[in-house]
């Protein structure tokens, strides 16, 4: 070979390396620890994958801060040596975060809490699992992953409000298991159909709770019979207060079950308003007077909800035949909350504030029905300028036609 | 002393009506003709009194009859529209914010504001089909054969001009059927090829119709449309006289381009038949009053309803027509797309060049097929168009109304499992090969 055709060789291969050096650069990209000096990814690789997408990827930490070895090493035995842990139990597990998230002085950069290992150890996952040696029983891997962890503020993270239902579901869905601790698999289902779980998972209202808004996530225990009523009341605080106010909530028997009496826990069942006296009989047996209270109840509530629709319609009236109905919204508003009001003022079984209340609803929309009355009768009157107007006309018309025939003879 | 009193007061007004006759020229007769308000021929060598009283004498051809008033009740519903305008021009607010309520102000305040506004939308209405009647008897009688083939011209665009009239005024009340109906017609106007979509931007001066589009509509409604109407209008009654009312359809005598100029004009003619004052003008006045009365028990039965103030960002579940043209259009564009809209208007742009085509003097609709058809195409369809939009009511706004984002809005299905991951599923090995990774 010449040495001119060498050179010609030799450049050609240059460029041909220069070409494919894009592509190379791309596959080693996301491959953050992609190199030769690493040893653990050589066979692990589908862990990698995982592990890179959460968060403590982004943080720097690699494989040996909680499983050991020697990364520089790319033998298995040379690798497998030293501080060696290797895939970790359910309670070495807890210890190895632990080792991390217990200490305040590191979590306090990123804003979080240290106490969830021992929110942990008082919950009933906790309690089964430390102490009762119970493998069944859920670690912090069962829930947030062993290598893809994410923050519980990503959308795709299993802790994100959405995805927390599965996430208890993985275990509390299944009858065989849940079978085991005496407990019924239906509940998430109950959940879902629920008020609160609509809210969460079909409006995407996360101000309503998933399971942990009520059980506490780390901490997860089922509240006491005594318990719920403050459970509910965390978010639900004026029905809470006027309950505590009423003759269920001073109560002393423990028979009672607060909130759970009248609407279930995971159902969140909302008593529909012609129910309510039936729902007292259930208790107080149909004869009793109490029944008679529950009935007055319901009627009132009934009745202000006939004035609410009354007066939209009078407005919706009003609002086409173009009269401004600024002033019958404000004047609905006001009805509208006092209607609200008396869903909270109810649970108080205080007649008298109840009917205060369906007064103030009466009232303001008994103003709106009368200015939309007066309305009509307004525009009634103005069809009687048909008379004038056809009297005029017809006038007007025999004038035109007597002179017409005098004209023509 | 009161007689005294009373006879020095007559001579008072008496010497005022003498400097008037006398002083002020019988030209001014010709502005109350150019009106339209006055018929005959003026002679400007007299007083204004005796010129006024001439003309008053002048006779109409015995054979115009009741059928021939619709030109005279379009021209009636006219002057209603235009002094129920100004007065609800003093109270309207052509703006995004003030529209609405401002109408809502002269409806619910002003004294008889809302028999005003109701009275101009159904003379908008009435004036619709009054002008059609007139030109649908004037295209059968064959009145627009020369020599008053101009006239057919100019009335043409007079229903141009009351169409734009009425779509530029359809947006003012500024509600949710007025905005999304603009909203639809402007699109379909889109759809013609070359200049639609630039003509429909220009129209709306903005992307969507919007506050821009108010204040342009508004200002063609009240300042342009009228100047170019009052013109056009004066130009007709003009050459309505130069040329002489069509004779009968039995008469086959005039010469199809014999065109009288000059001095013999037919107005000039003396002639037998009826007399304008008073046998006309009674016969017009009955008329009138029928119409007024017609307008005003629409107005009092059926006031326009109001729908919510327009929205942009919310379509409205339907559409609900409030003008006789609005029905056409939106059935057209319901039946036949945009193009059924575009294409039903150059069935009436091709009328325009009906008398230039058919010169002729056959008179008989049988014997001109190829227009009869033409007419009876428009006019049957015009009809036909509209009984279908009153029998579909109200329609849902269509769905490729031109706003990004009026799609029905994603709902988002409850989620049964994480979002799936890219990357997380190992490829499967390829057969015959010993899967590596971890052992």
């Amino acid at each position: 070979m010449s040495s001119a055709a060498l050179r010609v060789f030799v450049f050609a291969a240059a460029f041909a390396a220069a070409a494919a050096a894009p592509s190379a650069a791309q596959s080693s990209q996301d491959a953050v620890a992609e190199d030769s000096t690493y040893g653990c990814i050589i066979c692990h690789a589908d862990k990698r994958r995982a592990f890179q997408q959460g968060v403590h990827a982004e943080r720097g930490i690699t494989c040996d801060r909680c499983h050991g070895g020697d990364p520089s090493q790319v033998e298995v035995a040379s690798a497998h040596r030293g501080r060696f842990i290797g895939a970790p139990n359910k309670v070495q597990t807890l210890s190895l975060c632990a080792s991390c998230h217990s200490d305040p002085d590191q979590m306090r950069q990123f804003g979080l809490a240290a106490d969830q290992l021992a929110e942990f150890r008082t919950s009933r996952h906790g309690q089964l699992l430390i102490q009762e040696g119970d493998l069944d029983a859920p670690t912090c891997t069962d829930c947030h992953d062993a290598h893809l962890i994410r923050p519980s503020t990503d959308a795709r993270s299993n802790t994100y409000p959405t995805h927390i239902p599965e996430t208890c579901g993985k275990c509390h869905e299944d009858p065989a298991m849940m079978g085991k601790y005496g407990l019924p698999a239906n509940e998430l289902d109950r959940y879902r159909t629920g008020a609160h779980g609509v809210a969460v998972l079909e409006r995407r209202n996360f101000a309503a709770p998933t399971c942990i808004g009520c059980h506490g996530s780390h901490a997860a225990l089922p509240p006491g019979v005594l318990e719920v009523t403050d459970v509910c009341g965390r978010c639900h605080q004026l029905l809470a207060r006027a309950f505590a106010s009423g003759p269920h909530g001073q109560a002393p028997s423990d028979r009672l079950r607060g909130c759970l009496g009248c609407h279930s826990n995971h159902g969140t069942e909302r008593v529909a308003e012609d129910r309510i006296a039936d729902l007292c009989a259930s208790c107080h047996g149909a004869e009793s007077g109490m029944v008679s209270l529950g009935r007055e109840i319901q009627d009132q509530v009934r009745r202000s909800e006939e004035d609410l629709a009354l007066a939209s319609e009078a407005i919706a009236e009003m609002a086409e035949e173009g009269y401004p109905v600024e002033d019958e919204r404000f004047r609905y508003v006001a009805a509208y909350t006092a209607y609200q009001q008396l869903a909270q003022v109810q649970h108080s079984l205080k007649l008298e504030q109840l009917e205060e209340l369906t007064r103030q609803v009466r009232s303001n929309a008994g103003v709106i029905r009368a200015t939309a009355e007066a309305r009509a009768e307004q525009r009634w009157e103005h069809k009687l300028l048909l008379i004038p107007v056809w009297f005029l006309t017809l006038s007007g018309l025999a004038f035109a036609w007597f002179k017409l025939r005098d004209l023509g003879r | 002393m009161l007689r005294r009193s009373l006879q020095a007061v007559r001579r008072v007004v008496s010497d005022v009506w003498d400097d008037i006759t006398s002083s002020v020229d019988s030209s001014l007769l010709g502005a109350a003709r150019f009106l339209g308000l006055l018929y005959g021929p003026i002679d400007r060598s007299l007083p204004i009194d005796e010129a006024l009283r001439k003309s008053l004498r002048y006779r109409l051809a015995p054979h115009v009859g009741w059928r021939h008033a619709m030109g005279g009740i379009t021209y009636l519903l006219f002057i209603v529209l235009v002094v129920t305008g100004v007065m609800l021009a003093v109270f309207y607010r052509p703006s995004v914010e003030e529209a609405y309520p401002s109408i809502q102000h002269i409806v619910s305040v002003r004294p008889f504001g809302w028999l005003i506004r109701d009275v101009h939308h159904w003379a908008a209405n009435l004036i619709v089909i009054a002008l059609l009647a007139h030109m649908a008897r004037v295209f059968f009688e064959a009145a627009y054969k020369p020599p008053r083939e101009t006239n057919w011209m100019v009335g043409l665009l007079l229903l141009a001009v009351v169409l734009a009239f009425g779509s530029t005024g359809y947006l003012l009340p500024w509600d949710q059927w007025s905005y999304w109906t603009v909203t639809e017609v402007l699109n379909a106007m889109a759809h013609v090829p070359l200049i639609g979509r630039g003509l429909a931007d220009r129209i709306m001066g903005d992307v969507i119709p919007s506050g821009a589009t108010l204040s342009r509509f508004f200002a063609l409604h009240v300042i342009v449309l009228p100047w170019i109407a009052f013109a056009l209008l004066g130009y007709h009654f003009t050459l309505v006289r130069r040329r002489g009312i069509a004779p009968p359809m039995e008469t086959d005598g005039e010469k199809p381009r014999g065109r009288p100029g000059g001095l013999s004009r037919p107005e000039d003619l003396e002639r037998e038949g009826t007399p304008f004052f008073p046998n006309h003008l009674l016969r017009s006045f009955s008329v009138a009053l029928v119409t007024l009365a017609v307008t005003l028990s629409l107005a009092l039965l059926y006031p326009r309803v109001f729908s919510a103030p327009a929205n942009p960002y919310a379509v409205p579940p339907e559409l609900v027509s409030t003008w006789v043209p609005v029905d056409v259009s939106l059935a057209l564009i319901r039946l036949a797309g945009p193009w059924g809209l575009i294409l039903f208007t150059l069935l009436g742009v091709s009328l325009l060049i009906v008398p230039m085509v058919d010169r002729g003097s056959e008179r008989r609709l049988w014997r001109r097929p190829a227009v009869a058809a033409l007419g009876l195409t428009f006019f049957i369809g015009y009809v036909v168009l509209f009984a279908v939009g009153r029998i579909m009511g109200s329609v849902p706004p269509s769905s490729d109304l031109r706003q990004p984002g009026v799609e029905a809005p994603f709902e988002p299905a409850r989620p049964t499992a994480p979002l799936p991951e890219t990357g997380l599923t190992p490829p499967a090995p390829e057969p015959g090969t010993e899967p590596g990774g971890a052992r």
